[in-house]
């Protein structure tokens, strides 16, 4: 009879206990925002940011691209792929340079002038490549990496998006640290398409190599 | 008799009236049924209720569809739909609009007729329930001096509905479900039969609108009337969740079990006609409840408080006149309840739900039955004492209960068999 | 059905019934992925269950001969993708051994490396248990608890997704280290974090833990005892739930789980409500015992703070020398262990992977035995499996 009782009791109880906490919870806010409408966090306060490093699509500035293809190498799933021609023996398409990543993710491609390491609580000055003079302090600085000159051609660069893994091995052995994931909303994440084809990317930019027109006017008479 | 604007002609309308309402809409503006012969004027007047009812009910489950969704999100922390109108309002209308549009599949190896007519016998049932409810002073189909055992009648109707969809499915998954279903319907018709039982001892009538009509005052209420009822009421609540198959008792459908039980195979509008009729269903078993315990349409808004003139007036005024208001909220309150539950508790397996109506509700209603009895042998009918002593009792039993016995008794049961004797006893 | 020749005038006793076969799954709300279930079921009574396994299958073993070790780190991700930290970590730790073997080759794993391991993976032990949580609820048949337990683990991945980039599949315990760096202001997080939660257990723990039809569903259902654990190899909460004190964090400590002060949390008899040691619902506790403990880690590494340095070992190359390894650690759902063959090339020669889910799987026929098409879904879902570790 006691157990009988208890069973009924113990059932009402924590019954009861359950709906306590559902109730109160029924009463608060809700966590949830709407996710294509709500976009940002400048209109709502609650919806979240994509924090900074986040692994998002692939991109790579193929100006600073040197075609080491360590990057294909490494991609566990082959998603990329890369075709270069090497460059005459002595030339170069453009000099080295720094690249200055600083410690809020950002980052300053240019030549940094004096020390290339500079001390503490200094103030670095840097000329970017598109002409601009930057000055930071060394405590901002979180490493510097040094930009090889260019010795290929690239006539391939293809990373197919569809394949990708998202593991992100390849911005990491990226030595120039041209090969990045997007890590905001409207590039990183939100880029489905309809058609698979267009998941590939291509990335080489033929017209970046353009000889002047005579010397190209000269290879066709040489074939 | 025009309406007007007059509230003298409403009294008179809702309240001194004892005909029901849609049988005075057709004396008065079609006398011509009147003169009919008896038979066919009373068809006739009988079609056109209907016609007023299946209008008017179905939008119920809109209602409700939403309503669930948004208790149930509020409850998990998100928001519910939010897209269709404003805060979703809309919603359930364009799911309909898509149910309709649906393809409309019938299982090649099922049984082609029975698969077609389940919907429209449990559409059918759960609607005709609320022919005899009352839902104020004359607002009511039909005035049955049985309605409330018309009720009990039909609503065990669905049950077939039920079978017959899990069979014609061709499905075992449906199978399962629809057997569920029944071993469940069919028990918990008990338990409720017999919180009805102990209902009518007191109000001593099978007629809807006599059990109402002896509810006046909140201390007249049938649940406050004798501790018993009181208890009886809860368990004609908790039997009424089971046999409208919701958590924790919604075996038949249970989603991580079988899927959707029953109604697996079903797609498009015959889909909806079970979304429809379940929704339906709970509204029934909750106004039923509040018809035989809360008072059913005895207002809970005093008319006094209501604006005198003015068209908002007068209709509040109508609303809260006729009963349909005191109806209404009651109802979604318990409504209300019901979806908070649901989101709430885990699901019951079989042979626990089984147990919980054979070796739990049933002996408690028996012995309620018995107290409803001894409670009417002791105290004359309607005497303010008897109310003052089952009030005091009910207060007094709820802080024994929850307050000291809960302390010992929470020190828990003997364990239940073993699982190891369960299953060489599954085996041989 | 053919029922048997009966004679009219007694009355059957026994009824007659045909063994009904149900393919319960691949498609199954309730089979956690991509598990089938053949159930022989006799009405409500499962005659037998024999689970069929293999639609996840994704060459995990035969493609790690073809990659890298830095390249196999991501696809240990895909194995048990709800724990993914832990699976990074224990593929790392077996390479770690096997390059410790020859002299000078393997530096160690740095002290702040170390810590953020431990707290990664401590964090990937509560957002495991915590969907266990949510999804045994949602079994039995109470979906709000679901909902929450992605609301409080929503916020661990958001963790997650600072720190590494990802929200599921992390790759972010490399061998020798930890490929990144805490962000700023990643501690403060979380500590607001533990803050949130650790009252959020004992909620939950009253919500759904401690109600009576859930004890009702799950005490003494499918009750695996000891002896019947450790005969089906059966490691993790699972063992624990039976009542075994076994914890390889305590027993045999890797990393520096030795410097921190934690329980190994085990099933017992509460005969008050029913529960007896090894059943579904002890099982289910040990899990919400082991998020307590885990908090206590985390809350052990907020007080003493991360040690400076780097989080990553300078190596040259991942190429570890010629031989083999077995290492096994204490994932989420139970020890996870691999066993590495090397030819001193960067490549691996063979990589296998013992889980602990399959072998967990292992046992689901003879639990399920004799019990109810409902008990099934308790005992899936209690033992917690995830089919991606299982098929690989």
């Amino acid at each position: 009879m006691r157990h009988y009782l208890s069973n009924i009791y113990l059932g009402v109880y924590t019954a009861l206990v359950g709906m306590r906490i559902t109730f109160k919870q029924m009463l608060q806010p809700s966590v949830t925002h709407q996710y294509p409408y709500d976009r940002s966090f400048e209109q709502k306060k609650n919806v979240r940011e994509i924090p900074k490093g986040y692994r998002g699509k692939l991109d790579n500035r193929i100006e600073d691209c040197i075609g080491c293809k360590k990057c294909e190498l490494i991609c566990p799933v082959d998603c990329i792929t890369i075709a270069t021609q090497k460059l005459p023996k002595g030339e170069r398409l453009w000099d080295s340079m720094n690249v200055v990543h600083l410690k809020d993710r950002t980052e300053i491609v240019g030549n940094i002038e004096g020390d290339e390491k500079p001390a503490s609580n200094t103030t670095v000055t840097i000329n970017t490549r598109d002409d601009r003079t930057v000055n930071v302090s060394s405590e901002e600085i979180a490493n510097i990496v040094e930009r090889k000159p260019v010795i290929f051609y690239l006539d391939q660069f293809d990373i197919d998006m569809s394949l990708c893994m998202y593991c992100g091995l390849c911005t990491e052995v990226c030595p120039t640290e041209c090969l990045i994931m997007f890590d905001n909303l409207s590039d990183g994440v939100e880029y489905s398409t309809f058609d698979r084809t267009d998941l590939i990317y291509e990335f080489a930019k033929p017209e970046m190599y353009e000889q002047p027109a005579d010397e190209s006017t000269e290879a066709e008479a040489a074939d | 008799m025009p309406l007007s604007l007059q509230t003298e002609n409403l009294h008179q309308f809702f309240v001194q009236s004892s005909e029901s309402w849609a049988q005075r809409f057709v004396q008065e503006h079609a006398p011509v049924l009147t003169h009919l012969p008896a038979p066919l004027g009373e068809l006739l007047i009988m079609l056109a209720c209907c016609v007023i009812f299946v209008a008017v009910v179905p939008l119920l489950p809109l209602g409700l569809v939403l309503a669930e969704r948004k208790v149930s999100a509020h409850i998990q922390d998100r928001v519910g739909p939010m897209r269709v109108g404003p805060h979703g309002i809309l919603q359930t209308l364009a799911d309909g609009v898509k149910l309709i549009f649906k393809e409309d599949h019938i299982p090649r190896e099922g049984d082609k007729f029975l698969f077609v007519v389940s919907p429209y016998i449990i559409f059918a049932c759960s609607f005709a329930v609320f022919a005899a409810i009352p839902f104020g002073q004359s607002i009511l189909v039909s005035e049955l001096n049985i309605g409330i055992f018309y009720i009990m009648a039909i609503s065990s109707v669905i049950v077939m509905g039920v079978i017959m969809a899990g069979w014609a499915s061709n499905s075992k998954w449906s199978l399962l479900g629809a057997m569920r279903s029944a071993a469940q319907i069919v028990s918990y018709e008990i338990p409720i039969g017999l919180c009805i039982l102990t209902v009518v001892m007191l109000a001593q009538s099978l007629n809807m609108q006599e059990i109402v009509k002896g509810q006046d005052g909140i201390g007249n209420w049938l649940i406050f009337r004798t501790p018993f009822t009181f208890i009886a009421f809860f368990v004609f609540f908790v039997s009424a969740i089971a046999e409208v198959n919701r958590t924790p008792f919604d075996l038949p459908e249970a989603e991580s079990e079988l899927v959707a039980g029953f109604h697996t195979e079903y797609s498009g509008m015959r889909f909806a006609l079970f979304f429809i009729a379940e929704y339906a269903n709970m509204f029934a078993v909750s106004a039923i409840a509040v018809t035989l315990f809360l008072g059913g349409w005895h207002g809970i808004v005093p008319t006094e408080m209501l604006p005198e003139s003015g068209i908002l007036g007068f209709v509040l005024r109508a609303i809260t006149l006729s009963g349909l208001l005191g109806v209404v909220i009651k109802t979604l309150f318990l409504v209300f309840v019901m979806m908070w539950i649901r989101w709430t508790l885990p699901r019951l397996r079989v042979d626990q739900l089984m147990n919980l109506c054979w070796k739990y509700f049933i002996p408690i209603s028996f012995f309620n039955i018995l107290g409803v009895g001894i409670w009417g042998l002791i105290f004359p009918k309607d005497s303010l004492l008897s109310i003052i002593i089952s009030i005091v009792a009910i207060i007094l039993g709820l802080i024994f209960t929850f307050g000291v016995l809960g302390k010992s008794l929470s020190k828990g049961p003997e364990p239940p068999p073993n699982s190891a004797e369960r299953r060489v006893s599954a085996t041989t | 059905m053919a029922a048997p020749q009966q004679d009219s005038k007694f009355i059957e006793l026994k009824p007659f019934t045909d063994e009904m076969i149900v393919s319960m799954g691949p498609q199954h709300p309730s089979t956690h992925g991509v598990l089938r279930l053949e159930l022989k079921l006799d009405g409500e009574i499962v005659r037998d269950a024999i689970p069929h396994i293999g639609y996840l299958h994704r060459c995990f073993e035969k493609h790690s001969e073809n990659l890298s070790y830095q390249q196999i780190i991501p696809f240990t991700d895909r194995m048990d993708y709800i724990a993914a930290m832990n699976m990074n970590w224990g593929f790392c730790l077996a390479v770690e051994e096997l390059m410790a073997a020859e002299e000078g080759k393997f530096p160690g794993v740095p002290e702040r490396g170390e810590y953020l391991r431990i707290l990664i993976g401590e964090l990937n032990r509560i957002g495991s248990h915590l969907l266990s949580f949510g999804t045994y609820g949602m079994d039995i048949g109470a979906f709000t608890p679901f909902l929450y337990a992605f609301r409080d683990r929503e916020k661990i991945l958001l963790l997650f997704e600072k720190i590494c980039g990802a929200r599921l599949t992390y790759n972010y315990i490399r061998v020798g280290g930890v490929s990144r760096d805490t962000p700023p202001g990643f501690m403060d997080e979380v500590k607001e974090f533990i803050d949130y939660f650790e009252p959020q257990i004992d909620l939950y723990n009253s919500l759904l833990t401690a109600n009576r039809i859930f004890i009702e569903r799950t005490a003494n259902v499918a009750v695996m005892d000891t002896e019947m654990a450790i005969n089906y190899g059966i490691t993790g909460p699972n063992l624990r739930g039976a009542g075994l004190q076994w914890d390889l964090r305590k027993d045999e400590p890797y990393s520096i789980y030795d410097r921190f002060d934690f329980d190994v949390p085990v099933g017992r008899d509460i005969p008050e409500v029913g529960v007896v040691a090894g059943d579904c619902w002890n099982r289910y506790k040990v899990r919400m015992d082991e998020m307590k403990e885990s908090v206590r880690i985390i809350r052990q590494i907020l007080d003493s703070g991360l040690p400076d340095g780097p989080v990553q070992a300078e190596l040259k190359a991942v190429r570890p020398p010629k031989g083999e390894i077995f290492h096994r650690s204490e994932a989420p759902r139970g020890e996870l262990g691999f066993y590495i063959i090397s030819d001193g090339t960067p490549k691996p020669v063979r990589v296998k992977a013992k889980s602990p889910c399959f072998t967990a799987l292992s046992a689901l026929q003879e639990l399920s035995r004799g019990l109810m098409v409902a008990d099934i879904i308790a005992i899936i879902g209690s033992i917690d499996i995830v089919m991606g570790e299982v098929d690989r």
